[in-house]
C-alpha cells in the first residue's frame, strides 16, 4: 500500500478504472500528453492511448456537452474543467442536458458521466483559478455532487463517481491535492456516495464542513481539544444528495453546530445545511447554528487569499460562541 | 394590411386552385361576399369574405395554386391580430390594477427571548414562561431557568384562580390604581360625647351628608377620557360590607333626604342581604361616594382605595381611648380615626379637607 | 503576398420550382416510384403539421413548432439515415423523426406537455428534441466520438437552423469534428428565419455553408426545397463519413412558411408579399408536379393519400387526447437511477401523503 497525495489517489482511481472497464474516457484540456495541469491524468494517455485520454480543443461547453453525448452513446466519459472558473460555462450543459437527459427521455436515455474540476482558492493562482461554486452545481436537479477531502476519500469517491449511472459533478480540493499523504491501497473499492464521513468524533459541538475546508475544521478542532472543547466533524462528501440524517444525528448528541466552507456566503450551501437543521433538528439545539464561510466579495486575487479564506481561528472563535451561547 | 389566408377547406386538404377572382382590387366588399372561386381535390367552392372591408390586394392568378396558411386576399387597413405578447406559451392579461402602499417598518416588539428547545421543555414542564426570571445574556430564558421555575411551582401547588366576588374586587382595584390619583388626609373625630350604644355607622352616614353638603366636589363621578366629571345632587353611599364570599358594596340611596329611621332600616336590611347575597346587582354599583368601616374588625388610619368613577371614600377606624390634650392638659377621649381618600383629578386638597372638617364637625355633635 | 487558402462552395439543384428537373438527377430518383414514397412522407408530415396547430388553438396541445415548408429537407435526411445512425434534433424536424420511427402519437404526447414523447418506442438511440439553441451539436461531437472509437460503421446527425450557426456550441461542436475527423453530419436548415431576426442580419457570411470551412470540414449548399437534392448531398456525406472520411456540413436553403411557434406572429416583422413569394417555392408541389409529370402521380392517388394520411394523424391525435394524464411520481421517477433518500419526502409530499 502506498502513501499518496489526493492528486496521486484521484490518477490512481482513473487508471484503476480504465483498466477494469474500456468504456472509460477521459478528456479535457492538456488531459493527455501533458498529463493534466495539476497532473491529475498523468501517465494515462501513454498507457492507455490518446483514443481514450483525450486532448480537446479550448472549449469548456464542447468539453461537458460531449461527454453527455459519449455517456448517451455507452462509454463513460470523465471530463476535465481545467479550473473552477471556467465551471460556470458548463453549467447550462450539466442543467440544461446531463441532469435532464434520463428525466425527459423516461429512462430511455441516460448520462452516467464525471465533470472532474479543482477547485477553492489556496495555491496563489491568478484570477478566475479559485472558485468555490459547489452551491451553484448542488442547485442542479438529477445530478450528484461529490467533494473529497483526503486522498483516500479522493480514491474511493471517484470510483464510485465512474460507477454511477447518473451525471456526477466531482469537485476536487486543489490546496489539498499535495498537502499531505496517506495510504491508499489501489484495490478498486468504492466509497459510498450519498452519505457524510464522520472525519473526528465528539460530544460538545458538531462541526460540518467539506472539500478543502475539512482539514482547516480539523485543525480547529485540535485547538478546540487543547481547551478542553470536544468537537465532532463531519465531512459531508457529497453534497448532493445531502445525508442530512447522519447531521441531524450528530447535532442531537451535541446539540450545537458550526458549518465551514469556503463558498461566498449568501445561498452557499452551508445555508442549505443549515436550512435543514432549522427545519428538522430545532428541538435539539442548543443555540444558533452559525455558518463560516468566505465572505460576499468576488474571490480576491492572490495578495488577500489568506484574509477571504476561512481559517482555523474564525472557526475556533465561531464554535466557542456557540458553545457560550446559555 | 388585414391579411386573409386561405383556411382550412374541411377533409384535410392542404391546397386549393384558383379558378376565377370574384372581387378585384378597390372592392368593398360586405362579410360572406364571394371573392374567389377554388378548385380542391373534391369540388369547387367559393370562398367568402371574412368580415367587411375594402380589398387592398389579390395573392396568385387563376391556375394559381393555394394553400393552406398561405396569404389569399388582403384587406386595406390595420391588422386586428391581437399581439400575444410571447412566441411561447401563454401569457395572462389580467385586468387589476395594483397600488402598493409604502409601509414603514414593522414596529419591533418586546417580548420573551427563549429558544424553540426552552419553550418545548417549558411546555413539557407546564411552565408560564412569563412568569420566568431569565439569568441568560441580554435577558435569555435558559432551560435552568425554565427548570427552577418548574422547581418552585411544584413547591408552592397549583395557582387558585380568583372567581365571582374575590374576582371582581381584584379586577376593580387594578384598574382603580391605575387610573386614580389618589391622596389621603387623616383625622380623628372625638366622639366622647356620643351616648352609649350610638350606632356608629349611622353617625357615619349622616356625617358623610354633612361633608357632602359642604363640599360636594366629593359626591362626584370624574371621567378621565372628557376630564370632566358630574357634581351629583343625590347622595348614594356605597358601604362596604365584609361577607364570607368578600368585599360588596352594596349602595343605601339618596341618603341626603331620608330620615334617620328610614335609613337605619335601610342599612340592617342592606348588610343582613350583602351578607346572604341577597343584594340586586343595580343595587351594587351607581354609588356616589364609598364608607368603609374598617375599624369594626381593625385598624385606626388607612389609604382605602378610590373606586372610579366616584371620587371620595372616608374610611373609619377603630374607635378607642386615646390620651389627648384638652384646654391643654391630657385627657382621656374617646376618638374615631379618619381617612379619607379623594381623588386628585377631581378633588383638590383644599376640598377634601373642608369635607373632612365637616364630617368631623358632625361626627363630634353628641346626637 | 502568398494566398494560403482559398474556398469554394457548391450549391445544387436538380428539380426546381416548377417541378423540372435542372439537370440528370441521382441513381436513386430515376425511378419515381422511390420520389413518390418521399412525396407521401412529406404529405404525411404536412397533415400532422396541421394538425398540430390545429390542436394547440384548441388548447390540446401547447405551443407548437411548425414544420412547414421544409418537408424535402425532412424527406431527404430521413431517408437517407441508416436505422443505427443517431439523430440529434432541434424542434423543427419532426417530419425525420417520423421517418425514423417516432411515433405521431410520440409527438403529440411530447407537444402536450408530456415527456413520455421523448421515450421514443422506434429510434431507441435519438436524442430528444434540443430545446436549448446548438448545444446538441456538442452532443453530436461525442456521440460521433464513440461510434469512431468503437470503430462502428454509423454515423451521428445533428440538425439545425441558421440561428443556431451564430452559438458558440455550434461552432465548438463543428470544431471538434473536424479536429477528430468524426463521423458526423451536420444539416443546417436555413429556413431564412430565427423567430424575427432575417438570415441577413443573423451572420455577414455570405453561406452558413462556409463555417464548415473554417473548421476544416466540407461545406455544400442545397436548394432545402428539393428533396432530390437534400437526399442526394446527405447521401453523398453520410457515405463518407461512414467509411471514415470524416463530417461534412450541408445547407439546405428553404422558407420558414409559419410563423416560429404558435404563439408567434410573423406578420408584425415580415411582409405577406415575401411570404406569398415563398409560397411559389414549395417544396410539395413542386414535386407532385414533377411526379405528375412523369405519370407516377394523380389525383386519384393524391386523394387516397390524403384520406390516409387524415386517418392516421387523427387516430393518433385521438390516442393521445385518451391518455391519462400523469401523476406527480412521473417529476420524481427517471429523475435518478434510483430515487435518493433525500427526495424520497419530496416525493412523498408531491403524492399528498405528508
Amino acid at each position: 500500500m502506498a502513501q499518496i497525495t489526493l492528486v496521486e489517489a484521484i490518477n490512481l482511481a482513473l487508471k484503476h478504472e480504465m483498466e477494469r472497464d474500456a468504456s472509460v474516457v477521459v478528456l479535457g484540456q492538456d488531459v493527455g500528453v501533458d498529463g493534466g495541469v495539476f497532473r491529475a491524468t498523468l501517465g494515462l494517455a501513454s498507457r492507455f492511448g490518446p483514443e481514450r485520454v483525450i486532448d480537446t480543443p479550448l472549449a469548456e461547453s464542447l468539453i461537458a456537452g460531449m461527454a453527455i453525448g459519449m455517456a448517451v452513446e455507452g462509454l463513460k466519459p470523465v471530463a476535465e474543467i481545467q479550473f473552477s472558473g471556467f465551471a460556470y460555462t458548463v453549467i447550462d450543459q450539466i442543467l440544461n442536458h446531463a441532469g435532464r437527459m434520463r428525466h425527459r427521455t423516461r429512462g430511455r436515455l441516460s448520462c452516467p458521466m464525471v465533470l472532474r474540476t479543482p477547485c477553492g482558492a489556496g495555491i496563489h493562482a491568478p484570477e478566475h483559478h479559485s472558485e468555490s461554486p459547489e452551491a451553484m452545481f448542488a442547485h442542479i436537479p438529477g445530478i450528484r455532487v461529490v467533494y473529497p477531502s483526503s486522498p483516500r476519500r479522493a480514491y474511493g469517491l471517484l470510483l464510485a463517481a465512474m460507477r454511477d449511472p447518473d451525471p456526477v459533478v466531482f469537485l476536487e480540493p486543489t490546496r489539498l491535492y499535495r498537502l499531505f499523504k496517506e495510504e491508499v491501497a489501489d484495490d478498486g473499492q468504492a466509497m459510498s456516495l450519498d452519505a457524510c464521513h464522520t472525519a473526528r468524533e465528539g460530544t460538545d459541538i458538531t462541526l460540518v464542513t467539506w472539500g478543502p475546508m475539512v482539514q482547516t475544521t480539523l485543525a480547529a478542532a485540535a485547538d478546540l481539544a487543547e481547551q478542553g472543547i470536544a468537537a465532532e466533524v463531519l465531512d459531508v462528501a457529497t453534497l448532493k444528495p445531502l445525508d442530512m440524517d447522519s447531521i441531524l444525528a450528530s447535532v442531537a448528541r451535541t446539540g450545537r453546530c458550526v458549518i465551514a466552507s469556503e463558498e461566498p456566503r449568501t445561498a452557499s450551501f452551508a445555508a442549505e445545511v443549515a436550512a435543514n437543521l432549522a427545519e428538522d433538528g430545532l428541538l435539539t439545539l442548543l443555540a444558533p447554528v452559525r455558518r463560516v464561510t468566505a465572505y460576499d466579495t468576488v474571490v480576491p486575487y492572490s495578495r488577500l487569499e489568506h484574509q477571504y479564506m476561512p481559517g482555523k481561528d474564525v472557526i475556533v472563535t465561531a464554535a466557542k460562541k456557540v458553545l457560550a451561547f446559555a | 394590411m388585414k391579411i386573409f389566408k386561405l383556411p382550412d377547406l374541411g377533409e384535410g386538404l392542404q391546397e386549393a386552385e384558383i379558378v376565377k377572382w370574384l372581387v378585384k382590387v378597390g372592392d368593398d366588399v360586405k362579410a360572406d361576399t364571394p371573392m374567389v372561386s377554388v378548385e380542391t381535390a373534391k369540388a369547387v367552392v367559393d370562398i367568402p369574405a371574412p368580415f367587411a372591408g375594402k380589398i387592398a390586394k389579390l395573392y396568385g392568378n387563376p391556375g394559381d395554386i393555394a394553400h393552406l396558411g398561405a396569404p389569399l386576399v388582403a384587406f386595406e387597413g390595420e391588422s386586428d391580430t391581437p399581439d400575444t405578447g410571447t412566441v411561447v406559451g401563454k401569457v395572462e392579461v389580467g385586468q387589476k390594477v395594483v397600488s402598493e402602499a409604502p409601509a414603514g417598518p414593522a414596529p419591533l416588539t418586546g417580548g420573551i427571548k427563549t429558544t424553540p428547545a426552552v419553550r418545548a421543555l417549558a411546555r413539557k414542564l407546564n411552565v408560564d414562561l412569563t412568569m420566568v426570571t431569565p439569568t441568560g445574556s441580554d435577558g435569555l430564558i435558559t432551560g435552568s431557568d425554565v427548570q427552577r421555575a418548574a422547581r418552585i411551582l411544584s413547591e408552592i401547588g397549583p395557582i387558585e384562580v380568583m372567581r365571582g366576588v374575590r374576582r371582581v374586587m381584584a379586577q376593580n382595584m387594578e384598574l382603580a390604581t391605575a387610573e386614580v390619583a389618589s391622596a389621603t388626609i387623616m383625622d380623628d373625630a372625638d366622639i366622647d360625647a356620643w351616648p352609649k350604644g350610638a350606632a356608629t355607622v349611622l353617625r357615619l352616614i349622616r356625617a358623610l351628608v354633612a361633608g357632602c353638603r359642604a363640599e360636594p366636589a366629593l359626591n362626584a363621578w370624574y371621567d378621565s377620557e372628557k376630564i370632566g366629571r358630574w357634581v351629583m345632587k343625590k347622595i348614594d353611599i356605597g358601604i362596604a360590607v365584609d361577607t364570607p364570599d368578600g368585599l360588596l358594596v352594596p349602595v343605601l340611596r339618596n341618603c341626603g333626604e331620608r330620615g334617620i329611621d328610614d335609613l337605619k332600616n335601610a342599612l340592617e336590611k342592606l348588610v343582613a342581604d350583602a351578607r346572604v347575597r341577597k343584594v340586586p346587582p343595580e343595587e351594587l354599583r351607581a354609588n356616589t361616594i364609598t364608607l368603609s368601616n374598617y375599624g369594626s374588625i381593625a385598624g385606626r388610619y388607612a389609604s382605602p382605595v378610590v373606586l372610579p368613577p366616584t371620587v371620595a371614600i372616608l374610611g373609619a377606624g377603630r374607635i378607642a381611648k386615646q390620651v389627648v390634650v384638652v384646654d391643654d392638659k391630657p385627657a382621656v377621649r374617646r376618638m374615631l380615626p379618619l381617612s379619607l381618600t379623594f381623588d386628585h383629578r377631581a378633588v383638590t386638597g383644599g376640598e377634601a379637607g373642608r369635607f373632612l372638617k365637616a364630617v368631623i364637625a358632625d361626627l363630634q355633635r353628641p346626637q | 503576398m502568398a494566398i494560403v487558402a482559398k474556398f469554394e462552395i457548391h450549391h445544387s439543384q436538380y428539380l426546381d420550382p416548377h417541378g423540372k428537373a435542372v439537370q440528370p438527377l441521382p441513381e436513386f430518383a430515376r425511378d419515381p416510384q422511390n420520389l413518390a414514397a418521399l412525396y407521401r412522407w412529406m404529405v404525411l408530415m404536412r397533415t400532422y403539421d396541421a394538425k398540430a396547430i390545429a390542436l394547440q388553438r384548441t388548447g390540446q396541445i401547447g405551443t407548437f413548432a411548425s414544420l412547414l415548408g421544409k418537408e424535402a429537407v425532412e424527406a431527404g435526411v430521413g431517408s437517407a439515415m441508416a436505422k443505427d445512425d443517431v439523430f440529434l434534433t432541434t424542434y423543427r424536424e419532426n417530419g425525420a423523426q417520423l421517418m425514423r420511427g417516432v411515433t405521431l402519437k410520440e409527438l403529440f404526447l411530447y407537444w402536450g406537455g408530456d415527456e413520455r414523447g421523448s421515450d421514443y418506442s422506434g429510434p431507441r438511440r435519438d436524442f430528444p428534441m434540443c430545446i436549448t439553441i446548438a448545444a446538441h451539436a456538442t452532443h453530436a461531437a461525442g456521440v460521433a466520438y464513440a461510434m469512431k472509437l468503437r470503430r462502428e460503421p454509423r454515423v451521428a446527425v445533428c440538425s439545425l437552423g441558421d440561428g443556431a450557426t451564430s452559438k458558440g456550441d455550434f461552432y465548438e461542436g463543428l470544431n471538434a469534428a473536424g479536429a477528430w475527423r468524426l463521423p458526423l453530419v451536420f444539416v443546417v436548415t436555413n429556413n431564412q428565419w430565427a423567430i424575427s431576426v432575417p438570415r441577413s442580419k443573423q451572420s455577414a457570411a455570405q453561406t452558413l455553408a462556409q463555417k464548415a470551412i473554417a473548421a476544416g470540414v466540407d461545406g455544400a449548399q442545397v436548394d432545402g426545397n428539393d428533396v432530390v437534392a437534400v437526399r442526394h448531398a446527405m447521401d453523398q456525406a453520410l457515405a463518407k463519413a461512414r467509411s471514415g472520411g470524416g463530417p461534412a456540413l450541408i445547407e439546405a436553403l428553404t422558407y420558414r412558411l409559419a410563423d416560429h411557434t404558435t404563439a408567434d406572429d410573423a406578420s408584425r416583422y415580415r411582409s405577406p408579399d415575401e411570404l406569398a413569394e415563398a409560397w411559389k417555392l414549395e417544396p410539395i408541389l413542386r414535386l407532385r408536379t414533377y411526379l405528375m409529370e412523369h405519370g407516377a402521380w394523380d389525383k386519384a392517388k393524391e386523394d387516397v393519400l390524403l384520406r390516409e394520411c387524415n386517418e392516421q394523424v387523427q387516430a393518433a391525435a385521438q390516442a393521445y387526447l385518451d391518455t391519462p394524464p400523469p401523476g406527480p411520481d412521473q417529476m420524481f421517477d427517471h429523475l435518478y437511477a434510483t430515487l435518493p433518500a433525500a427526495l424520497q419526502k419530496q416525493r412523498a409530499a408531491a403524492r399528498g401523503e405528508d
